[in-house]
């Protein structure tokens, strides 16, 4: 299997580009989503808008759902049949610049006020150079949602914004019941684990003052302050037993519905969660995230971007650079908005009352902009997905109690950084 | 070769017949069934070449480079197969693979003949039942992992509850790394069960009748029937479920990707998962190449030494 594969791509990868593959003058354009879900029908009325405001531009869907998309991307890119400008995952952005495979966008933003839109600082860090790579599509900052119910219940004083983690533990043992008196915990006071670390570990090794990737671009995991962080979760789950610990997360249904379920009554979510919330009927409140000893909240945002492949013809990255700032006009933005799943990156539409204060739960929406404009980004580079594995083995062990919390940070910068240093730049 | 077989070629050795006269002129007849010939074999021959033999040979090469299939292979020597020698990761995975196969093909064997054994009856809900038992052979590995989430979660999963009857502590099996392999193999045994079952039905069925009832007649219990008839008679069926059980758990991907994806921490990481990894997540093509040529490697020398090893017990009839 593999070999058909690798010599099918070898056979391609040094060929043509996305431009005799789209097509004549059709703009390849690609996304991922749930086919027919909101977010694939939205995306497909803008690209009709966009069409007939732009009659001489053809637009060519091609979309899958995430894993599908990136697994599809890979091989297309390697064949020379990429889209010619497609939705990234903001973290993935460079895994892709780092290989040649995008066209640098500054020339093109240059006729823009960058001031305007949210992302661009944290795209541009990225690039070793300061390189704009991709535009910003819609951003994903990280807020405490609460469970209003389940305070309520509980009589207990919902989160504020003064939060430090000592108040999130003593409020989440609180909170922690066994329901019917069977001898199993029902409801947790506290999500600490998730495999999606922008929701558990990550802000929290950054509140207490460590760091995942310094700015040097080295591995910095391996510090008293993660170690502090990690102690901390270790105590959340496996001591005071007010967190699920990770065996249990998985058994009670996956990390991400436990908080729509009522299960959890906190988690660290990012805007996107906002949807799945809803699909509980929760009544949902958010604050920004606790504050660590000094003061940090650990604020992380991942922007969603467009990029343009590096493959594609002068005329069709014009076309492409069209859509990416139609895209990030006020009218589409708005529209985007509306289906909740992601923060607007244009400022105007995301200072609007429309999403600051909108008539579904969370009403209150200040949270994620107020992270967005503090927040760091998630330590991107070319070998991000392999990097981030790597931690990600050692810290699930160490939150696991398979192995100890110092044996975890020590063999998880080196095996990190042994990624970061395998990496030979393109070209 | 039967023996009835041996004697009628030594017939035709001792009394060799002429070869009848060819009544086409000699040579352009001859090159023209060549050329037939060829023009046959030429779809096998295409699919040989341009899906078999040269993205072997693309592989092979691919080995030796620095390849992120993005830009062009980056030749690199012996780099990538000194970087295996060390990976902890490439050793797990293979490690995790071994106690995979070592637990699914002897149990699934065992299972398929036992339960073959039992369905080989002429009884009334006999078709119903082995339907049962190849539903899951047909089920995607996505259905099969909401069942097994039915048997093996730890809170609601009945496996736990069964325990519990015993007085054992409930266990977390898929998130626990001493468990997670033997899981696995379990519900991959009770997937592919119902395949080698029918092979191995099919292997009972051709066994005569005669042979049972002499031996009845001998004196000889169900078990020294079992034993003594049945296990020699479907050896060449046992062989063929042995070697194909144990390339299939060498190239298991599917369940441990639906299932586990690798975890807990590793534990469950099998060779073929891991070095899609490094090719299609990691962009590491010609180091999952490498790990390919190993692996290939391993299920060559297994298969070779299971074809050397089939001649002191399988009897073929």
């Amino acid at each position: 299997m593999l070999a058909t594969a690798v010599a099918l791509t070898a056979t391609s990868a040094c060929g043509g580009g996305g431009d005799d593959a789209a097509g004549g003058d059709v703009l390849t354009l690609g996304y991922y989503a749930e086919a027919g879900g909101p977010a694939d029908g939205t995306m497909r009325a803008l690209v009709e808008e966009f069409t007939k405001a732009n009659p001489g531009i053809k637009v060519k869907i091609e979309t899958a759902d995430y894993d599908e998309f990136y697994k599809r991307l890979r091989t297309q890119l390697a064949g020379g049949k990429a889209p010619d400008v497609w939705l990234s995952d903001g973290v993935l952005v460079q895994e892709f610049a780092g290989r040649n495979s995008l066209r640098d966008l500054t020339p093109y933003a240059a006729g823009l006020n960058l001031a305007d839109y949210y992302g661009i600082d944290l795209i541009k860090k990225g690039d070793p150079q300061g390189r704009l790579f991709a535009f910003p599509q819609g951003a994903q900052s990280t807020a405490l949602f609460y469970n209003k119910a389940i305070f309520a219940k509980a009589g207990v004083e919902p989160p504020t914004a003064d939060w430090t983690y000592d108040d999130l533990l003593a409020a989440a043992k609180k909170l922690t019941r066994d329901t019917n008196g069977d001898g199993k915990t029902d409801i947790y006071g506290f999500r600490a684990h998730s495999p999606s670390f922008v929701e558990s570990w990550w802000p929290m090794v950054k509140a207490f003052g460590g760091d995942v990737l310094a700015d040097d671009g080295k591995i910095a995991i391996d510090s008293p302050q993660s170690r502090a962080a990690f102690t901390w979760m270790n105590r959340a789950m496996h001591e005071e037993r007010a967190a699920p610990d990770p065996v249990t997360t998985e058994a009670l249904g996956k990390s991400q519905i436990l908080f729509p379920s009522g299960i959890v009554a906190m988690q660290f979510g990012i805007y996107a969660r906002i949807q799945t919330a809803a699909q509980g009927k929760i009544d949902t409140g958010v604050v920004p995230l606790p504050k660590g000893p000094d003061g940090r909240r650990g604020d992380l945002a991942n922007v969603n971007s467009w990029v343009i492949n590096r493959a594609a013809s002068e005329a069709k990255a014009e076309s492409a650079w069209k859509w990416i700032k139609f895209f990030a006009g006020e009218g589409p933005q708005t529209k985007w908005m509306s289906i909740g799943e992601a923060i607007p990156i244009n400022r105007k539409v995301a200072q609007s009352a429309a999403f600051l204060r909108p008539s579904t739960p969370p009403t209150d929406r200040k949270p994620f902009i107020d992270a967005l404009d503090t927040a760091d980004d998630l330590g991107l580079n070319p070998v991000w997905s392999e990097y981030t594995a790597a931690i990600t083995k050692q810290v699930t062990g160490a939150l696991s109690r398979r192995i100890g919390i110092d044996e975890a940070l020590r063999t998880a910068q080196a095996d990190a950084q042994a990624a970061i240093d395998r990496f030979r730049p393109a070209g | 070769m039967t023996q009835h077989t041996k004697e009628r070629e030594g017939r035709r050795e001792a009394t060799p017949m002429p070869p009848p006269p060819d009544p086409r002129p000699a040579g352009s007849g001859h090159r023209a069934e060549k050329s037939w010939a060829v023009l046959f074999a030429s779809p096998y021959l295409a699919h040989l070449v341009l899906l078999t033999a040269w993205p072997f040979l693309a592989l092979t090469y691919l080995s030796f480079t620095d390849y992120d299939t993005l830009s062009s292979p980056n030749w690199i020597g012996l780099d990538n197969y000194t970087r295996l020698l060390r990976d902890e990761d490439f050793w797990n995975s293979l490690l995790n693979t071994g106690l995979f196969a070592l637990i699914y093909v002897p149990l699934q064997t065992v299972l398929a003949l036992v339960l073959a054994v039992g369905l080989n009856q002429r009884l009334r809900f006999m078709p119903l039942l082995r339907g049962a038992y190849f539903v899951p052979v047909v089920s995607s590995w996505v259905v099969v992992a909401y069942v097994a989430d039915a048997v093996f979660n730890p809170r609601t999963g009945s496996a736990n509850t069964v325990l519990g009857w015993f007085g054992i502590d409930p266990q977390t099996w898929l998130d626990s790394p001493a468990l997670v392999i033997p899981t696995l193999a379990l519900v991959a045994v009770w997937k592919g069960v119902g395949y080698m079952m029918v092979l191995f039905l099919a292997g009972l069925q051709s066994i005569p009748g005669e042979l049972y009832e002499a031996a009845e007649m001998d004196g000889a219990g169900p078990v020294r029937r079992f034993w003594h008839i049945t296990v020699p008679a479907v050896s060449g069926t046992t062989f063929l479920v042995l070697v194909l059980s144990t390339i299939s758990v060498l190239q298991a991907f599917e369940q441990v990707y639906v299932m586990t994806g690798g975890e807990p921490g590793g534990a469950s990481e099998v060779t073929v998962l891991y070095m899609y990894r490094q090719g299609f997540e990691y962009f590491q093509m010609g180091y999952a190449a490498a790990v390919a040529w190993v692996l290939f490697g391993i299920t060559l020398v297994l298969t070779l030494f299971q074809l050397r090893l089939q001649r002191k017990w399988v009897h073929y009839a």
